[in-house]
């Protein structure tokens, strides 16, 4: 199985799993003994990680599908044990299923910047639709600058590319 | 590619356990033959795989588009992460300003690289 080193050393990888359990998360994933399964307070005394953070950690991850745990039954006490250990060679299956679902958002965009026409205010920084622009005479709504065109072209074609390339990638161009 | 191979790609694609070769030239609209050299240069481009197939008795091949890993770095423009990943806003992708902040990524990251 691939280690968890050398899935951070993809740049991409890493800053997904940045993204989805943040810096303490990824000392966990690091200090997590690999191919073994641990309690989350075994998980935490063995990483100094505080057992909060452990178990937020190791949930984001389940519900992902990158980390699966095994439930012990004590025959004596009745209680229960979860024992943890890392799914993370499913990491680019995951990641494939959150861009198919994000593309829907992309090409929502696209289809946005391609039909309309925008105007700028240079003072405010913000963007309005032509629509907008013209129902307030193409004078900034809020400090009354004139508006001015906003060419959104290289936007557009850089988006388009992106777009392409993922549906490309995910085989249905 | 021509056309005519994209569409058969496309067709291919779309059928994600695979088309009977039989099946391809009839929604192809073409003959047997013509469709036979469409199939050789997609598996030549390495795009789709061919697993013999027996219909009725009859030899045929089932067509399925080869599935490549995805590319993680898709989500990266300029090194900066997709804002959508692990996003938890009201989704309004038309006016997401941190989704504009991403885009000017891309366009930088197209004319630096």
């Amino acid at each position: 199985m691939v280690s968890v080193a050398e899935l951070l050393s993809d740049p991409a990888i890493e800053a997904y799993i940045v993204r989805l359990i943040g810096e303490e998360g990824v000392e966990l994933i690091k200090r997590f003994p690999e191919e073994e399964e641990y309690s989350d307070e075994e998980l935490a005394e063995r990483t100094g990680i505080n057992l909060n953070s452990v178990r937020h950690t190791l949930y984001s991850l389940y519900e992902k599908r990158l980390a699966e745990y095994r439930r012990l039954k004590n025959t004596e006490t009745g209680w229960l044990t979860y024992l943890w250990h890392l799914r993370l060679d499913r990491i680019r299956d995951v990641i494939e299923e959150d861009i198919k679902y994000i593309l829907e958002n992309l090409e929502a965009r696209l289809a946005y910047e391609e039909r309309n026409d925008f105007y700028m205010c240079k003072h405010c920084g913000v963007i309005y639709t032509f629509t907008e622009s013209a129902s307030w005479n193409f004078e900034c709504p809020n400090c009354e600058e004139m508006l001015e065109h906003f060419d959104n072209e290289l936007l557009v074609a850089a988006l388009k590319k992106r777009v392409k390339k993922i549906r490309e990638s995910l085989g249905s161009a | 590619m021509t056309e005519q191979e994209e569409e058969a790609l496309h067709i291919i694609q779309t059928h994600r356990q695979g088309i009977l070769q039989s099946e391809l030239w009839k929604e192809l609209n073409i003959d047997s033959r013509k469709c036979s050299r469409i199939v050789k240069r997609l598996l030549d481009a390495g795009l789709i795989e061919r697993i013999e197939y027996r219909s009725d008795g009859i030899r045929t091949y089932l067509l399925r588009a080869k599935t490549r890993a995805i590319d993680p770095s898709l989500i990266l423009a300029g090194g900066e992460i997709l804002p959508c990943i692990g996003c938890e806003r009201e989704c309004v992708p038309e006016e997401c300003s941190l989704l504009l902040d991403w885009m000017y990524q891309l366009v930088l990251e197209e004319y630096q690289g």
